[in-house]
């Protein structure tokens, strides 16, 4: 640590926070860490009805982990980030071959129909979806096909941007072009020397993608309800009804999400030394 | 960004395209057979779900032939009307107040050590999750009726603490301004390491006072950026819906809340009227997104000049 900033020191001398920057950020930092530190504090403690909370206990937390709601609710939410984050990577691999190999010019309309979802965000998205397929009688009007089809859509953006920057940076073009004087087939070079080197372009969309799912409300409250509680929607059936629990979920789903970013900004930043 | 990488493939990779594709003329289709899977899911979740919504807009409610009817309705029923005004003003304060925290705490930021910086940025993207049904129950337990800064305020006697209710429009306010500042703050930073350090020195050797440097040199220089921020900050506020549906549930005056009522409520379904008001988000959410491309777009040709 020390070694750090004297090397940081050394490479920048100028460089010293000023007073008021320091004083400014902390305010700002303090501001943005402050609820969810009370949720913290509230959520391992018996009663908080005076200045100071009293009564260190673990109680919220042993009674969520022996809930088996909770851990329901975890697993259809973990189901639903794995699978719809899966589908849409498969989707848009294979239509990104055709991108590179095929036709450039679908480029423009994947891109378009790929920032869509972006702009929209989960009301109309949701709201569309069953508007269009509620009681049509089909397999469709099904709340999971429903509810798949929207997480689907709603992690496009992300991860279209993950695998075009990836494929942007490694000249999948030009690497199918040598791999076909090779002998080896447009396809066949997509999956064997292009897929392999955009592994971890993709990687760090797709994590980014399931916090996004992971920390949905909107789509799994409005398409599925409590007919498929994932735990954004078990949090609030239950915070009306018991808040030393709903602080311990709102701790998890926040320590959960965190992992994930700290992962996601770890990769990021090995990727830019490189 | 898209158009640069493309046009600039685009002569490396068209002649050999062409001269390699003509001995598989047959085998070419074969290669759009991929694009299927996209296509369909695009078209039956998003493209066609957004055509329904447009459709049930433009189905009148009571007459049930085409027309602007349910527009008309949206447009003079006090509530929707409501709605739409209090969607607009809490999204444009919020993104205003945000912007301007954030251009300071940006600002500051950028002047910092690496080491400031860097634990700054953290806290930022960490905090840029907290949202929705997790950051409304942490405000509720701060600031609600029973709210630890609300006891605070009582024993204290700080009425603003006290008397503060969160489960109105200035609540709601409290809590867009919060998700606001990391976004916001996230967006903005990386359009200061375009702020040479030679300009203060030239400003400073031509007596520029520190606020003519602010307002004439700074100010304008990021002014892309900032306009750009300002609209994906007021599209995102405009859009939220699990914060405000975890405070208020559906009894505030809301565009996203009065929207999804209509086709989930526990009334009956409502989808000429919920569909008008859907297409009036939706004609907002296209034109802060439109506004938005014009300043990246300008954001970044600034930066090429330079």
């Amino acid at each position: 640590m020390s070694l750090k900033t004297r090397a940081a020191k050394t490479s920048a001398p100028d460089k010293k926070t000023p007073l008021a920057a320091k004083i400014f950020l902390g305010i700002v930092s303090l501001y943005l860490l402050v609820p969810f530190l009370t949720t913290l504090v509230y959520s391992l403690f018996v009663e908080w009805t005076d200045v100071l909370p009293s009564g260190f206990t673990l109680r919220n937390y042993a009674e969520l982990f022996t809930n088996s709601t909770f851990w329901l609710s975890i697993g259809r939410t973990l189901i639903l980030c794995l699978v719809s984050v899966a589908i849409t990577i498969v989707l848009l691999l294979l239509a990104m071959y055709v991108v590179v190999a095929v036709n450039r010019k679908l480029g423009r309309f994947m891109q378009f129909v790929c920032m869509i979802p972006y702009a929209l965000q989960g009301v109309i998205l949701s709201i569309g979806i069953i508007s269009l397929y509620t009681g049509t009688g089909t397999i469709l009007s099904n709340r999971m096909f429903m509810l798949f089809g929207a997480y689907t859509i709603l992690v496009l953006p992300y991860i279209y941007q993950g695998i075009r920057n990836a494929l942007n940076a490694i000249d999948a073009n030009m690497l199918i072009q040598a791999a076909e004087m090779l002998g080896c087939g447009r396809f066949r070079a997509y999956v064997q020397v292009v897929l392999p080197n955009i592994v971890s372009g993709i990687l760090v969309s797709s994590l980014l993608a399931e916090s996004i799912v992971f920390g949905d409300f909107v789509l799994a409250n409005n398409i599925a309800g409590t007919n498929y509680q994932n735990i954004q929607v078990f949090l609030q059936a239950n915070m009306a009804r018991s808040s030393g629990l709903s602080s311990a979920i709102v701790v998890i789903i926040f320590l959960v999400v965190a992992a994930v970013t700290a992962i996601v900004l770890k990769l990021q930043r090995s990727s830019q030394n490189r | 960004m898209a158009e640069i990488s493309q046009t600039a493939a685009a002569p490396a990779t068209g002649e050999p395209a062409t001269a390699q594709v003509r001995p598989a003329k047959s085998r070419k289709w074969v290669g759009y057979v991929a694009f299927l899977p996209f296509l369909l899911v695009i078209v039956g979740y998003e493209l066609l779900p957004l055509a329904q919504l447009v459709l049930d807009s433009l189905i009148g409610k009571e007459s049930g032939t085409l027309g602007i009817e349910n527009f008309v309705k949206v447009f003079t029923t006090p509530l929707y009307q409501q709605s739409i005004i209090n969607s607009v003003w809490i999204s444009l304060v919020s993104a205003v107040v945000g912007i301007v925290v954030s251009f300071l705490a940006a600002r500051f930021a950028y002047e910092s050590s690496e080491r400031v910086r860097s634990a700054f940025t953290m806290v930022l993207n960490m905090m840029s999750n907290f949202s929705g049904v997790p950051l409304a129950f942490a405000f509720m337990i701060l600031m609600g009726n029973s709210g630890v800064l609300t006891i605070l305020g009582r024993q204290w006697n700080i009425p603003f603490l006290a008397d503060f209710d969160l489960y109105t429009g200035e609540g709601l306010l409290v809590l867009y301004i919060y998700f606001q500042i990391p976004l916001a703050t996230l967006l903005l930073l990386p359009a200061f390491s375009g702020i040479k350090k030679s300009w203060r020195e030239a400003a400073i050797i031509l007596q520029a006072t520190p606020l003519d440097y602010w307002f004439k040199i700074v100010i304008p220089n990021l002014m892309p950026s900032i306009l750009g921020t300002l609209s994906v900050l007021f599209s995102n506020a405009l859009a939220a819906y699990a914060t405000a549906f975890a405070i208020v549930m559906n009894n505030y005056a809301l565009l996203p809340l009065q929207i999804t009522s209509k086709f989930k409520g526990d009334v009956q379904i409502d989808a000429a009227t919920g569909g008008a008001l859907a297409v009036v988000l939706i004609i907002l959410m296209v034109v802060c997104t439109i506004i938005n491309n014009y300043f990246t777009k300008r954001a970044s040709k600034g930066r090429e000049i330079i």
